[in-house]
């Protein structure tokens, strides 16, 4: 048959729009244009599904929209001009898994399965596009934000990396009998800052650094010859070696070290040091954490505060991932907000803990972005013989203080009044249990709003088992009032992740949000909710989000790769969230959690989709499980 | 063009190798128009002429896509430009843009009339607002070729009208129906563009006769006719 060279070259233009055909060769467009028949369906017309049995039609869409339906989920996935299918079951040669409307109006390219695989064997872009996993295509997205942002080529080390990888050197030893002047010898011809003190069979017993000097040898005026076993700090912090180096760097921050060991088996392989794991960044995780630490008073505390912000956009320049990220953001704002009671404690000169600060909302679920306000509160102990309303008001000036502090710290006050210094916040655990017991049994929609911030509380300081026991009978009496996760999970399913980027969502033609998409609210949030339903429904103590339902999964019988599709969609779109931040805050502007899903890269415009497509697996499982 | 052939009504004098294309093609048995519309083969053409006087403009162009078994098919497409002794006006030019040179440079007349035979068979023939293609197509091939096209030809200007009555008096042109199920043309005023645009076209009324069971070719020619008569009556 004869082919019209200008339909042919009109055909492949038009497909050039989009990918993967963006990228592929020119004269293999023609080949498949020459190969492609055009059909049309009319609206509510299936043009695929599986009892048509094994899938003999490669389709790319020319004009139209189609959703795809999966038996029992209903709609689950929207397709608009320029993007192809089946292509999971045309590589598996299986039937489709789920049924193709057409929304509309619609006019489909096709093309034989056996076309389709020639194709894959000429073009090596098509090929790829069509085989590479979601987790493929996430390292490769993370990837491209590692070279986006290392300005300088320098070979940067990840963070994902295991210890094996980061260990330079055999780390020196030595025996904690040897004399001290003996160890200071080693450590200059050596040249390190610090000793491993080992045992036997390289049994790592402890641990000394040239920053030890001043306080235990010079001050003190030890003799040189005591042996290093009375000046060591004993029982040292290791790591195997198959530990990842953000490990390694959270232990540093938690316990304010710069080195940490690495062992197997108790068996000394290496010393890792801060500045093996950022050896390129003005400031560290344990630089920051021992300022947070030694801090005196409010000014130096700023300048911390300021610290863990440049931080969190270097380490997003070193393309650590959104989930170390936002951990080791929310492990050093802890630390913040920590010296901050302690220091108003010791000023108050109370240092008896009858209270515990709790972190509600994103804070709780250590799970802090760049942008980030305050969501605290405060659970208290009422002594025998006292009533909580005389108790409070101490409490409350108290918290006034912390939350004016952390406001200068850089967490702005919360618009919504949800801190320590309000008193609807600071109760006891008789209170706060009658305040959820109330939530519980109202169910309303304010009820069930506050439900979503506050039972993802966590103790950050003080008296933690208080904390504890409120979230034992939280557990208790969630596990036990189906009728309210019912709720719960109508609730959450009013929120609904978009099926393609712009379509049946809310984008603003325009006007300041013009274009947007919101990534916290149709983005992370349905991941957020299902993880706390499901830990509520399951007694799962945790409050993360990635942790919550990995610990529920087993308990409701959801298979684990299932889960890990979820958690690892949840960061994806955890780390669009920091990186839009990041742009913005280097742009000068407001940080917010809106993109514009034309400003993203091909890649990350399709993760982004197979994200949301993964945000509705979730909700359609919390529709199966409450019946919603 | 030959000015006897047209006083006399007789065949232009053709070379041995242009009769025997011509013969080739006149040998083919002729398809039937009762064959079910997602079975048999048609041809959706569009033309681009000198001008909009039937008797006097003159055919430039000619695109054509093949419809068979209710698709498209990209690989059965047809375009040709014919040889223009005089050049069309610039007016004209602008319309279809088809330019001085391109018309100058396009096939001799009857190299591509038996080109378009030969990739036209005896298919069926479908166009939009047909009076003007068939006219043009008709009399080229009888200056040139010494043919008279015997081709039965369906027109969706009556058609579409026929099958969604509700539009019948808003919509009249082409980009009217194409507007209406979202048709992009690539290139609005290419014969072949145009063409393209009637097929997709044609698959929508393919799938709304079958809706109603005009299942032929042969049914929707009734209903043009149904519709030709009422737009008269009217």
């Amino acid at each position: 048959m004869p082919a019209a060279p200008a339909l042919i070259a009109a055909t492949a233009d038009h497909l050039a729009r989009f990918a993967p055909f963006d990228r592929m060769e020119r004269e293999h467009l023609a080949w498949m244009a020459e190969r492609l028949r055009l059909g049309y369906y009319a609206k509510g017309e299936s043009v695929l599904a599986p009892e048509r049995g094994e899938v003999r039609t490669f389709y790319v869409i020319k004009q139209g929209v189609i959703q795809g339906e999966r038996a029992g989920e209903g709609a689950w996935l929207e397709l608009h001009e320029g993007e192809c299918f089946p292509i999971g079951a045309l590589l598996a040669r299986r039937a489709a898994i789920s049924t193709f409307r057409a929304q509309g109006d619609l006019f489909c390219y096709e093309m034989d399965a056996a076309d389709f695989h020639q194709l894959l064997r000429l073009s090596q872009p098509f090929h790829d596009f069509c085989t590479l996993r979601l987790a493929d295509l996430l390292a490769q997205s993370q990837r491209q934000t590692q070279a986006r942002y290392t300005a300088a080529a320098t070979q940067q080390q990840s963070l994902e990396s295991p210890l094996s990888a980061i260990v330079r050197r055999d780390p020196v030893t030595c025996a904690p009998d040897t004399p001290l002047k003996a160890v200071l010898e080693t450590m200059r011809d050596q040249a390190v800052g610090s000793i491993v003190v080992v045992e036997g069979d390289r049994q790592p017993v402890g641990m000394f650094t040239v920053r030890d000097l001043i306080g235990r040898v010079i001050l003190p005026r030890t003799e040189l010859d005591t042996p290093i076993r009375h000046l060591m700090t004993p029982d040292p912090v290791a790591l195997p070696s198959a530990a990842r180096a953000f490990e390694a760097a959270l232990v540093m921050a938690r316990h304010g070290f710069r080195h940490v060991l690495v062992a197997d088996g108790g068996r000394l392989a290496g010393v890792v040091s801060e500045k093996d794991l950022f050896s390129l960044q003005r400031v560290g995780v344990t630089q920051v954490s021992a300022t947070i630490r030694a801090a005196a008073d409010l000014e130096q505390l700023k300048k911390a505060g300021e610290d863990i912000r440049q931080l969190g956009h270097n380490m997003l320049a070193q393309g650590v991932g959104a989930e170390q990220l936002t951990q080791i953001l929310s492990t050093l704002n802890d630390l913040l907000t920590h010296r901050i009671i302690e220091l108003e404690c010791t000023a108050a000169g109370d240092c008896r803990y009858t209270f515990c600060w709790l972190a509600f909302g994103s804070e709780g679920r250590l799970e802090q972005t760049l942008a980030t306000d305050q969501d605290n509160g405060i659970i208290f102990l009422v002594p025998p013989g006292e009533s909580a309303d005389a108790v409070r008001p101490t409490l409350l000036a108290r918290a006034e203080r912390i939350n004016r502090a952390l406001d200068v710290c850089g967490f702005p006050l919360c618009k919504g009044g949800i801190m320590a210094m309000n008193p609807k916040w600071c109760l006891s655990l008789e209170e706060w249990k009658e305040t959820f017991a109330r939530w519980i049994d109202a169910g309303d929609p304010e009820a069930l709003l506050n439900a979503s911030i506050f039972f993802d509380f966590r103790p950050l300081h003080g008296q933690e088992s208080l904390a504890e026991e409120l979230r034992a009978w939280l557990l208790a009496k969630t596990v036990a009032t189906p009728r309210f996760l019912h709720q719960m999970a109508a609730n959450a399913l009013r929120n609904r992740p978009p099926l393609g980027l712009m379509r049946d969502f809310v984008v603003e033609a325009a006007g300041e949000h013009a274009d947007t998409l919101d990534l916290k609210l149709n983005g992370s949030t349905p991941f957020v909710d299902a993880g706390r339903l499901f830990s509520l429904a399951t007694g799962v103590d945790a409050t993360g989000t990635a942790q919550r339902l990995r610990a529920a999964a087993p308990r409701l019988k959801i298979p684990p790769a299932e889960v890990e599709a979820w958690i690892s969609a949840f960061y994806f779109i955890q780390m669009l969230r920091l990186k839009g931040q990041h742009e913005e805050s280097e742009a000068g502007l407001a940080m917010d959690n809106r993109i514009n899903p034309d400003l993203l890269n091909d890649l990350d415009r399709r993760i982004l989709k197979e994200a949301f497509r993964q945000a509705r697996k979730v909700q359609s499982r919390l529709a199966l499980d409450y019946q919603v | 063009m030959n000015p006897f052939a047209r006083l006399f009504r007789q065949g232009p004098a053709l070379d041995d190798h242009a009769s025997r294309r011509l013969a080739d093609w006149q040998a083919l048995p002729q398809e039937t128009p009762q064959v079910a519309l997602d079975q048999g083969r048609f041809v959706v053409v569009d033309v681009e002429s000198t001008g909009l006087d039937l008797t006097r403009d003159r055919l430039i162009a000619i695109g054509a896509v093949g419809v068979r078994e209710g698709r498209i098919r990209l690989d059965d497409s047809f375009e040709v430009v014919l040889r223009q002794e005089r050049v069309s006006s610039k007016d004209n030019i602008l319309i279809h843009g088809i330019g001085g040179e391109a018309q100058r440079e396009g096939l001799p007349p009857v190299e591509a009339l038996l080109a378009f035979l030969a990739y036209l068979g005896k298919s069926p023939l479908v166009a939009f607002h047909v009076t003007f293609d068939e006219t043009m197509i008709r009399r080229a091939l009888r200056d040139h070729l010494g043919v008279n096209l015997k081709h039965a030809w369906l027109d969706l200007a009556y058609v579409m009208p026929g099958l969604l009555p509700e539009y019948a008096r808003r919509y009249r042109a082409l980009d009217d129906w194409t507007g209406h199920f979202a048709i992009a043309n690539y290139a609005r005023h290419s014969a072949l563009a145009d063409a393209l645009a009637t097929a997709q076209l044609l698959l929508a009324a393919m799938n709304l006769g079958r809706a109603r069971n005009s299942l032929s070719y042969a049914s929707l020619r009734d209903l043009e006719k149904a519709q030709r008569w009422l737009s008269w009556a009217n």
